[in-house]
């Protein structure tokens, strides 16, 4: 994560609050993000995530603090921030009396294109979310994942340097997940930061650069997923052995690796676990000496820790002991699965 | 880009919004042409009433006609609106680099220009029921004119409304404004066979000034004065209540 003085930052957040009379939803956060990257803001609902966000794209009036985006200052220069920034929200917000060509058109004029430029611009994105077969048509008639990508694709109309998207795969099925998932990587890799909050891990784990957990209004942490995911003491090795295989021997192998310090798990079934940091260079050389005892093993298998297990740890509770309602939304049988009709 | 451009493409999404489905619009247009053949049946007789001059009671009802397809036509603009609220749709439109205000007077000319077709309609209905408008082509207009400014000016309830409560019922319950505005007016009889609390009820109400406005271009001519004050009180109206539109349209981003 940038800090906030750096040049390079296109949001600089410092000393952000935000409170609705008694309560406080954000409680003094300060970060920055840098132009190109792929930040995600992550915590349970109600940790001030979407406020946030609604604070940077200039819907909501901030109680104190400075926020600028692509340079801009949000109370001084609303409209140039405007310009600069995609929202795609939580909420889908789509016209749904009106077609979908209807509906990227009227942002793209309302973003300064003439209605020519933005009729091409609809095309193209409707071609590239894949709907242009029946864009159309009216929005009423799409299914959840098809009024998702309608929605994405309305808020790169004006081009955006950042991209906000508030849970952009809430409720959609993991197909429909994808499809968004690479068209958001492609949009960074041509040099779009993007802003996402989330409240699911994996997603934040397969797409984001950096991260913020962020907790009852204030951050908690934030670093890479790798420098987070880290601090938990290393990934967990688990090796199988065949029936043959004296389990204290291979044990002894181990253990002339890692050392006195740390501990081996010997489960029944042949099995033995271990916690190392830097998996990636240990698993070679264990191979290679377990080979050379006699004691190759019949499997191995290296599980890292999640971000979620990050999080179990910051805070001492899990994202859904805060949020089950969240979790019967995510699986709403009327939402998910509603991809067949593209 | 130029507040005329922006506003002209919300007034386009904005008019599409309240057409669309089309056979909604036919209860607005269904239920004033009802009440106005009902009432011109039942009441017939009215004209026997010492001091009832109108030469039959289609006739003199034909205005409340008229203004209850206005009613009608501006009161969806709540309606439109507290669906954009609810959806995010208007938030998207917030975070448009445009002027706010275009998306309150692209909003107010939608529902004056439908407030002019529905007009326009229910005029057409009247005339083939064997009603008239005694100032012609000029009369007309004039009644469009002044229903689309009363349209605009009565849509600012709706609008408050929604921006305040961003509640779909509670905006949906604006309606029930329409019964005590239209009626306790002269719609049912004139003001001279009016006593008591009604009659001052009546004369309060400033509906009473535009239904007689428009009484006067259908039925009694050019009366500059009743029509005078008839824009005179959609404009005092349009002042309130867009006011309180704009103000609550301030307070929705805190």
């Amino acid at each position: 994560m940038a800090t906030p003085t750096d040049q390079t930052s296109i949001i600089e957040v410092r000393n952000l609050v935000k409170r609705y009379g008694d309560a406080t939803a954000v409680d003094d956060i300060s970060f920055a993000v840098a132009e190109g990257d792929f930040f995600g803001f992550l915590g349970p609902n109600g940790a001030g995530k979407t406020t946030t966000m609604r604070i940077l794209s200039t819907l909501l009036k901030k109680t104190s603090g400075t926020v600028r985006v692509a340079g801009h200052d949000v109370d001084a220069d609303p409209d140039a921030v405007r310009r600069s920034i995609g929202f795609a929200m939580q909420e889908i917000s789509l016209d749904n009396l009106a077609s979908g060509y209807e509906n990227l058109q009227l942002l793209g004029v309302l973003y300064g294109l003439t209605p020519r430029e933005a009729r091409t611009r609809a095309e193209e994105l409707a071609q590239v979310v894949g709907l242009a077969k029946v864009a159309d048509r009216w929005v009423n008639t799409y299914s959840g994942g098809m009024r998702r990508r309608l929605d994405l694709a309305g808020v790169l109309m004006h081009r955006p340097r950042v991209l906000f998207l508030d849970e952009p795969t809430q409720g959609l099925d993991p197909q429909a997940r994808r499809i968004i998932y690479d068209y958001l990587r492609r949009l960074n890799a041509d040099g779009t930061t993007i802003f996402l909050t989330t409240h699911y891990m994996d997603e934040a784990d397969a797409l984001c650069r950096e991260l913020a957990f962020i907790d009852k209004g204030k951050i908690v942490q934030a670093g890479t997923p790798a420098q987070l995911k880290a601090g938990m003491g290393g990934d967990v090795i688990a090796l199988k052995f065949r029936p043959d295989v004296v389990l204290e021997q291979a044990e002894r192998v181990v253990r002339s690796l890692v050392g006195d310090k740390t501990d081996i798990t010997r489960g029944g079934d042949q099995q033995i676990s271990v916690a190392v940091k830097g998996a990636d260079q240990f698993v070679p050389r264990l191979i290679e000496q377990l080979d050379k005892a006699g004691t190759p093993p019949l499997s191995l298998s290296v599980a890292q820790p999640s971000l979620e297990d990050v999080f179990v740890k910051l805070v001492g509770r899990s994202f859904l002991e805060d949020d089950e309602s969240q979790l019967v939304h995510g699986r709403d049988p009327f939402v998910a699965g509603g991809e067949g009709q593209s | 880009m130029t507040l005329v451009r922006e506003t002209y493409y919300l007034f386009v999404r904005g008019l599409k919004q309240s057409l669309r489905p089309w056979p909604s619009i036919i209860p607005s247009l269904f239920l004033p042409v009802f009440f106005l053949l009902v009432f011109s049946a039942a009441f017939a007789n009215i004209r026997e009433l010492p001091g009832f001059t109108a030469e039959n009671y289609l006739v003199f009802y034909a205005p409340v006609a008229i203004l209850q397809a206005i009613f009608f036509s501006s009161g969806d603009a709540g309606i439109d609106m507290v669906v954009d609220i609810t959806s995010g749709y208007f938030d998207k439109m917030r975070i448009a680099p445009i002027r706010h205000i275009s998306l309150l007077i692209g909003k107010l000319l939608a529902v004056g220009l439908r407030s002019i077709v529905q007009a326009g309609i229910v005029i057409a209905f009247i005339l083939l029921l064997g009603g008239k408008i005694v100032t012609g082509v000029g009369g007309f207009l004039v009644i469009l004119l002044l229903g689309a400014l009363f349209g605009m000016a009565w849509s600012g309830v709706g609008i408050t409304i929604a921006l305040l409560t961003k509640n779909q019922r509670a905006t949906q319950s604006a309606f029930i404004l329409f019964f005590p505005f239209t009626y306790i007016t002269t719609a049912q009889l004139p003001l001279h066979l009016l006593t008591g609390w009604y009659k001052t009820a009546v004369l309060l109400n400033p509906v009473t000034y535009i239904l007689e406005a428009f009484r006067a271009l259908t039925t009694t001519g050019w009366d500059g004065t009743a029509i005078a004050t008839g824009f005179l009180a959609a404009a005092c109206v349009a002042v309130v209540t867009l006011t309180a539109a704009l103000v609550s349209f301030r307070r929705f981003a805190r």
